[in-house]
């Protein structure tokens, strides 16, 4: 051992003794107990209904980018429903321990979290919503979306797709268990030196935190390379670049951002760990450590992982938009070059979230003004919002609302982001709930995009609606739930209220926090509202089935094959003809023509080694934190050996001849026909331009042109 | 009745922020009202027109005129580019200006008038783990969580922590500013207002941080004068040896106030270089995992 640990390290268990695992708290027992109960039913229901090898074939070892949206999207929901928990947790606690004459319960002298417990909670709180929730949801939906939309049949790399999601699975599984065995840190998400010091953080809270972010840093640099491969490299034919599918653009802006910054983070990381493991002074006060250097490492990946979550969001937006106002984004070019000013930007403003450091007033003035040029082109791109809607014939679907919400939320988020980007305002309100409730109205952005889209492209993943009723009834619930939050909130913050506080001296500011937790009540009821329409939707599904174009007004290239989207995507590669594939073929009446031939298709296998090597991170990450040499060695042995065996063998992939895609699509066709009461019109007719629907297809003349706009059902 | 608790308790002066008492709060106050008179009137025009449109476009009522295709404009790219370019480059320069002029380090509202006001007071901050230190080496004297300052007086900070970083803030009087173990930050404020104003640890620092506040109490310049000669009367006294004890981890719940007289000359630059060197205060592990019985410990050890 390179450093002293403080309590008992023996070299099978490493730190690990029974006197860990919190077994008398009295809330996490009884949950443990919960989870246990859970997990023993649903497994057992599995094996009842003898659905493992089911799970095993069609998820588990799936290399398919769609499912492995899916299992994104589930994770990351499940991962918002823990955070929002967390959140819960932290303002019952505040909202309880208020003033002095506030009762105690549980070991607390106020409220009913200790201050180590409240630490770990809030920490676990930001970690779990910014990385594990949000950031799985989006690389999800740019999973399934983007691959259709530039109409591939898969990612560049389906397998290290696979590999990506396990990982992030395995970082997740690792903050999961840290709840019942040891505990989490209590540096806040970010960390801050040198309370993530072994002086100050002897416990292996801080362990669990570094191995849960390097993984799920690994996990997301997987998917942005293999993003950025599928973007450039497996476009279909006649998809230029200003043809691309603006989601498309804006995942492809995210994911520059993300291969470029999250090495920073891991390296940053890595330095803590050496410190904590090895005895090193990156980050230590003392010996020639520098603690701002951390600091500064963290937020030089941290504010650009803030672009790279809002930018998917910016993408789903301008996606929602147009389909719901019926008429094509306005200011495409600019959009783009907005997505990709903000990239740009986002790489000079890390210090603004620690203007507080005593920098000078040189430094502090260059990275005030570069903040506020984020302002301009996210600016840009909510007018081209409005003007999208403007001229337009505007459908208020659950979808739409909640993108209008999110536009709101945006301009709310703006200004009091432009308030704390001027450093004379930014002293008063830095590491107030000020800019809790800044950063919470620009993350709710995000959520509102994510929960539109998931509304939105549901019927495409799935082939039948959600439920209209219970998903508005769910928006306006959450939406209240924000108002009532995240005011009070701002208010708190011009009052003075610091954040973090688990102990809250202030009793003038109790009806604010009582309100708050009202609101928390109504996200609980959103949350209710959102398992109903679940229940309902799925219920009522063959009601709701729809076909391919599932909402008649979308736009884009996803939207050109069966809902739901079969495994090869599309039976034929579509050629592109204009940037909103779809509509343009609407509107020439070709929006339903299907290939006169099909070609032999070649698709990759399953592979269980995806699966396998997330399961050993997850090894490595609790061996490594309980410093399990032993284990840490076997398991990074194993994933090696793994990395090597699958390589050596290659994937030769599988054939789909020509006559058994016919027959898929036949089937395909009939179920759309039922929908839709129609077949779909079959042959390549023609459309002007020599323009063609697939590529290499003889095209026939178009007959009588339909007419100019009148492109509804 | 919620609502009328609310407008009740917004006149009762809780608004910190918008209520400021000194020079450095009241400068923050100003470039927020600039700040948010020109964004608000950006972003309101801006919802007030999207909720136009959303009227006036609403499917199936017939209120515009619906264009299928259109979707440029070289006049409208000119204007969404223009009015946030426009408002940037304002805000700019009022950014630049205004972080010159509370620059924690020489902050130009104070430094520019100082010299008809008379002698600054100057004060050594050490936050510990969980307590803060205020010495006043002009006067050879420390107080323990309370400050107090005379008024028609800059005040010059040096600070600085022995522990882990926190943050020095006092919401009525100026603004934060991060406290660093083995750096040195500083800042500055002025008052002309007597009061007593909440001071508090603005970064989180670990399990006592929420009671790490302190009293800051603007005074006369007399009552200032007395309240020295109090506190120099004091029979404890602060020696690197004395600090070494109270520099050990304590959760101040019942905001304990202790003076010290006959501070040692240079404390403050030579724990600073302690702390360069190595030196730390760690703490125990899970020491709030149960923190009524870490209390009844705290007491026992005669600390209070």
């Amino acid at each position: 051992m390179l450093v002293q640990v403080p309590g008992g390290w023996n070299p099978l268990l490493g730190r690990l003794a029974i006197d860990q695992i919190p077994y008398t708290n009295p809330i996490l027992a009884p949950l443990f107990v919960a989870v246990v109960i859970g997990a023993v039913i649903i497994l057992g229901l599995i094996t009842y209904y003898h659905k493992w090898g089911y799970l095993w074939k069609e998820w588990l070892t799936t290399v398919d980018h769609k499912k492995l949206g899916v299992m994104y999207i589930i994770l990351g929901l499940v991962m918002l429903f823990r955070g929002f928990i967390d959140g819960l947790m932290i303002r019952t606690q505040q909202v309880w321990a208020n003033g002095p004459q506030s009762s105690g319960v549980f070991g607390a002298v106020h409220g009913y979290l200790t201050p180590f417990h409240f630490g770990q909670v809030y920490s676990a709180h930001g970690l779990i919503m910014i990385l594990l929730a949000a950031t799985p949801l989006l690389v999800g939906f740019m999973n399934i979306i983007v691959p259709l939309q530039v109409g591939a049949r898969d990612m560049a790399y389906p397998y290290l797709n696979a590999l990506g999601l396990w990982i992030t699975a395995a970082a997740v599984a690792l903050i999961m268990i840290s709840l019942f065995v040891g505990d989490f840190a209590h540096n806040g998400w970010f960390g801050y030196a040198p309370i993530f010091e072994l002086q100050y953080s002897p416990g292996v809270g801080v362990d669990y935190w570094i191995w849960t972010l390097e993984l799920t840093a690994l996990g997301t640099t997987l998917g942005g390379i293999n993003l950025i491969a599928t973007i450039v490299k497996m476009r279909a034919p006649g998809m230029t670049w200003f043809r691309l599918p603006i989601f498309t653009w804006a995942s492809l802006s995210a994911n520059i951002i993300a291969l470029t910054s999250f090495p920073a983070l891991q390296v940053a990381l890595f330095l803590v760990a050496c410190d904590r493991y090895l005895g090193s002074h990156f980050f230590t006060a003392g010996f020639g450590g520098n603690l701002m250097l951390y600091t500064n490492l963290f937020w030089i990946w941290g504010h650009p992982e803030v672009y790279f979550v809002i930018l998917p969001a910016f993408g789903m937006m301008s996606e929602i938009f147009p389909a719901f106002s019926e008429k094509p984004l306005f200011g495409y070019i600019t959009m783009v070059a907005a997505s990709f000013a903000i990239a740009g930007v986002s790489w000079l403003v890390w210090l603004h979230h620690f203007f507080t450091m005593g920098a000078g007033p040189d430094v502090n003035s260059f990275f005030s003004v570069a903040t506020m040029l984020v302002g301009i082109p996210t600016g840009v791109k909510v007018f081209n919002w409005a003007f999208t809607m403007y001229r337009g014939r505007i459908t208020y679907t659950a979808a739409m609302l909640w993108a209008i919400g999110a536009l709101f939320l945006l301009l709310v988020g703006g200004l009091t982001g432009m308030m704390l980007a001027i450093p004379a305002i930014n002293y008063m309100v830095h590491n107030s709930v000020f800019v809790i409730a800044h950063f919470h109205s620009m993350l709710l952005v995000i959520v509102y995009a994510i929960f539109g889209s998931v509304l939105f492209w549901f019927p495409k993943v799935f082939g039948f609606k959600l439920d209209e009723f219970w998903a508005k009834t769910m928006f306006w619930l959450f939406s209240a739930g924000s108002v009532l939050v995240f005011v009070p909130m701002y208010m708190l913050g011009f009052m003075g209220q610091t954040r973090r506080l688990d102990y809250v001296f202030n009793t003038a500011w109790h009806p604010y926090l009582v309100t708050e937790e009202i609101g928390i009540a109504v996200y609980c009821l959103s949350v209710a509202a959102f398992f109903v329409l679940l229940y309902v939707s799925i219920r009522d599904r063959v009601k709701n089935r729809v076909g391919q174009d599932a909402w008649g007004t979308s736009r884009s290239l996803e939207w050109l094959t069966h809902s739901p989207v079969p495994f090869y995507n599309f039976a034929v590669t579509p050629h592109v003809n204009a940037r909103d594939e779809l509509a343009w073929r609407r509107h020439n009446g070709i929006n339903e023509a299907q290939p006169t031939q099909y070609v032999d298709i070649h698709m990759p296998n399953n592979t269980g080694v995806a699966i396998y090597i997330g399961a050993l991170t997850f090894v490595l990450g609790f061996a490594l934190t309980w410093r399990m040499w032993w284990l840490c060695l076997l398991s990074l042995v194993a994933i090696i050996a793994l990395m090597i065996v699958r390589s050596w063998r290659g994937d030769p992939g599988y054939i789909i001849t020509a006559a058994e895609l016919e027959k898929m699509e036949r089937e395909a066709m009939q179920r759309q026909q039922q929908v839709e009461g129609h077949l779909p019109h079959h042959g390549g007719q023609a459309v002007p331009g020599g323009a063609m629907a697939y590529e290499g297809q003889k095209v026939s003349p178009l007959g009588t042109p339909p007419s100019s706009g009148g492109d509804h059902h | 009745m919620l609502a009328a608790a609310w407008a009740g308790l917004a006149n009762a002066g809780i608004f910190w922020i918008f209520d400021p008492k000194g020079t450095m709060a009241d400068t923050n106050l100003h470039y927020m009202i600039i700040d948010v008179v020109i964004m608000g009137a950006i972003v309101g025009i801006t919802a007030l027109l999207v909720i136009w449109f959303m009227w006036k476009y609403s499917k199936g009522k017939n209120r515009g005129k619906y264009d299928a295709h259109w979707s440029h404009s070289n006049t409208l790219e000119v204007l969404v580019w223009g009015i946030p370019i426009i408002a940037v480059g304002f805000l700019a320069y009022f950014a630049v200006k205004g972080t010159f002029e509370i620059n924690p380090y020489n902050p130009t509202v104070i430094t520019k008038h100082m010299a008809p006001k008379g002698d600054p007071v100057h004060v050594d901050v050490i936050a510990t783990d969980w307590q803060w230190l205020f010495i006043y080496p002009q006067y050879h004297m420390a107080v323990a969580n309370e400050l107090v300052l005379p008024v028609h007086t800059p005040v010059f900070f040096r600070l600085t922590s022995t522990a882990v970083t926190s943050g020095f803030f006092i919401p009525q009087l100026v603004g934060m500013i991060d406290v660093m173990p083995g750096m040195r930050t500083k800042n500055a404020l002025e008052s002309d207002r007597i009061g007593v104003y909440q001071g508090i640890a603005s970064d989180y620092a670990g399990a006592g941080t929420s009671w790490m506040t302190f009293p800051t109490k603007m005074v006369s310049k007399e009552d200032f004068q007395n309240w020295v000669s109090k506190v120099q009367a004091s029979p404890k006294t602060m020696t690197y040896a004395s600090f070494n004890r109270f520099a050990e981890p304590y959760i101040n719940v019942n905001h304990r106030v202790v003076y010290f007289s006959n501070v040692e000359s240079g404390i403050f630059d030579h724990l600073m270089m302690e702390v360069m060197n190595g030196k730390t205060w760690p703490l125990p592990p899970a020491m709030t995992e149960n923190m009524v019985a870490y209390m009844q410990k705290q007491a026992a050890e005669h600390r209070d």
